[in-house]
């Protein structure tokens, strides 16, 4: 086994925390975010108010979620993802949060390594 | 203003209906009735229906209203989901609905995403949403 990819850990709060590189698109717009790995998000995709306004979406839906809090309410977004590294080109459904996050939707079927000595989140190859 | 409007999508949803429909079916007073759909008209939430019979107005709960109220969310989806009489059949579930029609469900969110926003056409006028707490809900930990 090697190490593939990896991407650095966000440190602006503490301690740093994982993230990964996704670009995210609309139908007219595109950004490139690094959300934060959230293992306890059962989803693919949350996003941003402030990446909501850059790629101009507009919601399709609304839906509970439950937090740690109890339950919220938010809204729901068509996006594209493209995440070369891990062969990710799809559209799905993004749900709108106060923080972008990646959850595990899209980090199954990958052997992953959370290197906090080193501050990287990477994948692991065969 | 919200508590007569679901009355109404509870009692008529597609039908046409009149002041005296609503007389009859909800008990109003006909000036109570009356002041309802002059305000209710001017605010969208009920447009003009067809005319069954000579200077008798009707009118029908406006169907593009039933996407707004469902993306502002909040207790009035709730409530209007429940008048809509959807609890009884996809309670846990999603649902996408294009005005009153339900054009699609699914327990899992991401499996009914997929299947109504593969195409660009009709995105417009669907919307998505749970119907109570879903069985396969989204978690987030922080």
């Amino acid at each position: 086994m090697g190490i593939g990819k990896c991407w650095k850990f966000n440190d602006c709060e503490q301690p740093p925390y994982p993230t990964i590189e996704v670009t995210v698109s609309s139908a007219d717009h595109k950004a490139t975010i690094s959300p934060k790995v959230d293992t306890g998000f059962n989803g693919s995709l949350a996003i941003d108010r402030e990446s909501v306004k850059t790629l101009s979406l507009a919601p399709v839906g609304t839906t509970l979620v439950k937090t740690a809090t109890g339950h919220n309410e938010v809204s729901l977004y068509v996006v594209s993802i493209s995440q070369p590294d891990l062969a990710i080109i799809q559209k799905t459904l993004a749900i709108g949060t106060k923080r972008s996050l990646v959850g595990r939707k899209l980090l199954e079927k990958r052997t992953w390594l959370l290197d906090c000595k080193k501050g990287r989140f990477c994948i692991i190859t065969d | 203003m919200m508590r007569p409007f679901l009355e109404a999508v509870r009692t008529f949803k597609l039908k046409p209906f009149r002041t005296a429909d609503l007389v009859e079916n909800l008990g109003y007073a006909t000036g109570y009735a009356r002041n309802f759909l002059s305000q209710a008209t001017r605010q969208r939430l009920l447009v003009a229906g067809p005319k069954e019979r000579k200077r008798e107005k009707t009118f029908m709960v406006n169907p593009s209203v039933i996407r707004k109220i469902i993306l502002k969310g909040g207790r009035e989806k709730e409530e209007l989901i429940e008048a809509l009489g959807l609890h009884s059949k996809y309670l846990g579930e999603y649902i996408a609905l294009k005005g009153f029609e339900v054009v699609d469900h699914d327990l899992n969110l991401y499996t009914l995403g997929e299947r109504i926003f593969s195409d660009v056409e009709g995105q417009d006028e669907i919307v998505i949403t749970n119907v109570g707490i879903p069985k396969k809900i989204i978690t987030i930990e922080i």
